[in-house]
């Protein structure tokens, strides 16, 4: 390898910049020594022509490797073959986005579906109410026009239920208790402990009846509402509104065609003395007395979903 | 919406397609055989294309293609060449010597450039490919080729100095003889 041993060390020092000269990679004040030195040095004024010359001879040679004209058609072809699936375009986190939608519109797709079934088993609970009030009191007008006496009452009710009539008559201020009886709707074997009360323009009936096997969901969206842990669920049915509650062994009702609202309020007043008196010592007479005083107790673990 | 973001291939190819000719120049003058330069060029549009949905739009594509293309070459050369001959090359003590510039000839043929260029070592080739004819700048080739701006200076410079001893030695062995140039060398400015 023969190494030059330049005269002038300028020249040494200029010669390490071409390269950075002809790629215009210097910085301004360099390129302004460069090109004065360039001025006055004729050999690396000459070596410098020589690498551009050599630079352009380059590109001139590499502008003539074209690429064949069948080439981009088959990059056409390929990429198309390979066009990706439908969900191979969607960037990871797109993905991510992609599954927690769907991961909420499940678990909110379940929650409705859960809440409308609730919804629908509710209704089914609360119809055995009204359909007995409709046969009952409506339909049939079993209850006078006058109220029978008290004692006509408890012994229509027997002594079994005998002490809820004056729960009833308590719980029911404005309006007037005309009957009391055990019922059956036709072709039912379900008995019904119904109580017949006139008031505010209207019939209304309070009616319990012992359950076989049904039950109100739990779910606070379906529940109307817990007066002292009894809670409460209300529907509308055949044209009449009907709240609803569950004991130890019976299903309440309390139906009319009043609003809701009132239903609400009338079985939330009558639902903790009824489930007293009926999960404790049942209703009998002598027991009545003191179970419309004793205080609501919290009843739980009773109830399935 | 998520669906937005898919990209159309024909999206792609308005952004890459135009790139054919430089990046197929590229691919020929480094691998030197034509038919592995076109499945090159192929592999690397294939693969822009899979990785398209992370390219963002407005930045410099054509280098983003060079990229790919640097790659899937160093990943051949590696599995093809097992022992590299750079160090041949590039040892610092080399590199601070001022060789002797070789006579360039005045008229330089486009085969004698190429066929010098194909003598070239393939990491200075690469280098003096990206410089003087795609005309990246530095930075753009130190990112493309994942090296070092100082590394990409020096084998720059000696890519160069190859290509003209190699030019010169072509020349010469078609009896080409530029004494005109060699009267010059030794004078100072």
């Amino acid at each position: 390898m023969k190494v030059l041993n330049f005269d002038s060390k300028q020249c040494e020092r200029i010669r390490r910049q071409l390269d950075a000269y002809l790629c215009n990679e210097l910085l301004v004040e360099t390129t302004g020594e460069v090109l004065k030195h360039l001025e006055s040095c004729e050999v690396c004024s000459h070596e410098l022509g020589s690498r551009q010359r050599v630079r352009e001879a380059l590109q001139k040679a590499a502008a003539r490797q074209l690429p064949p004209a069948y080439l981009r058609e088959a990059i056409h072809q390929r990429l198309r073959s390979a066009q990706p699936g439908f969900f191979e375009g969607f960037r990871s986190t797109t993905w991510a986005l992609a599954l927690a939608s769907l991961a909420v519109v499940l678990v909110a797709g379940q929650q409705w579906l859960r809440w409308q079934q609730g919804k629908q088993l509710v209704t089914t609970v609360l119809t055995l109410g009204v359909f007995d009030h409709l046969h009952c009191a409506i339909r049939s007008h079993n209850y006078p026009e006058v109220a029978n006496p008290p004692d006509q009452l408890r012994k229509k009710l027997g002594p079994q239920y005998a002490g809820l009539l004056p729960v009833v008559r308590e719980k029911l201020p404005s309006f007037q208790v005309l009957e009391a009886h055990i019922c059956q709707v036709p072709g039912g074997q379900r008995k019904y402990v119904h109580f017949i009360a006139r008031g505010q323009g209207t019939i209304l009936s309070v009616i319990l009846t012992k359950r076989e096997g049904e039950s109100l969901p739990v779910g606070r969206f379906l529940v109307a509402g817990s007066p002292s842990g009894v809670d409460l669920y209300k529907a509308k049915v055949e044209g009449m509104n009907v709240a609803g509650f569950e004991t130890n062994q019976y299903l309440g009702f309390v139906v009319s065609d009043l609003g809701l609202h009132e239903m609400v309020q009338l079985a939330a007043s009558l639902a903790p003395v009824l489930r007293n008196a009926l999960d404790g010592s049942a209703g009998t007479e002598n027991a009545a007395p003191a179970l419309v005083l004793a205080s609501a107790s919290v009843d739980s673990n009773r109830r399935v979903e | 919406m998520f669906f937005c973001s898919k990209t159309r291939v024909e999206d792609f190819e308005a952004a890459a397609l135009p790139h054919l000719a430089d990046l197929y120049r590229s691919a020929s003058l480094l691998v030197q055989k034509s038919p592995e330069a076109e499945d090159l060029v192929q592999e690397v549009y294939l693969e822009a294309w899979k990785s398209f949905h992370r390219f963002e739009p407005g930045t410099n594509c054509r280098a983003w293609l060079f990229k790919i293309l640097f790659h899937r070459l160093h990943h051949l050369r590696r599995r093809l060449i097992q022992a590299s001959k750079l160090e041949a090359f590039a040892s610092p003590a080399d590199q601070d010597n001022v060789m002797a510039e070789p006579p360039v000839p005045q008229e330089i043929r486009d085969d004698d450039i190429l066929l010098a260029l194909a003598k070239v070592p393939p990491d200075f080739r690469e280098v003096v490919l990206m410089a003087d004819v795609q005309e990246f700048s530095y930075k753009e080739i130190a990112e493309t080729l994942k090296i070092p701006l100082g590394t990409v200076m020096s084998r720059l410079s000696r890519g160069r100095g190859l290509l003209r001893r190699e030019l010169a030695g072509v020349a010469e062995s078609y009896g080409i003889r530029p004494g005109s140039e060699r009267k010059r060398e030794g004078h100072s400015g």
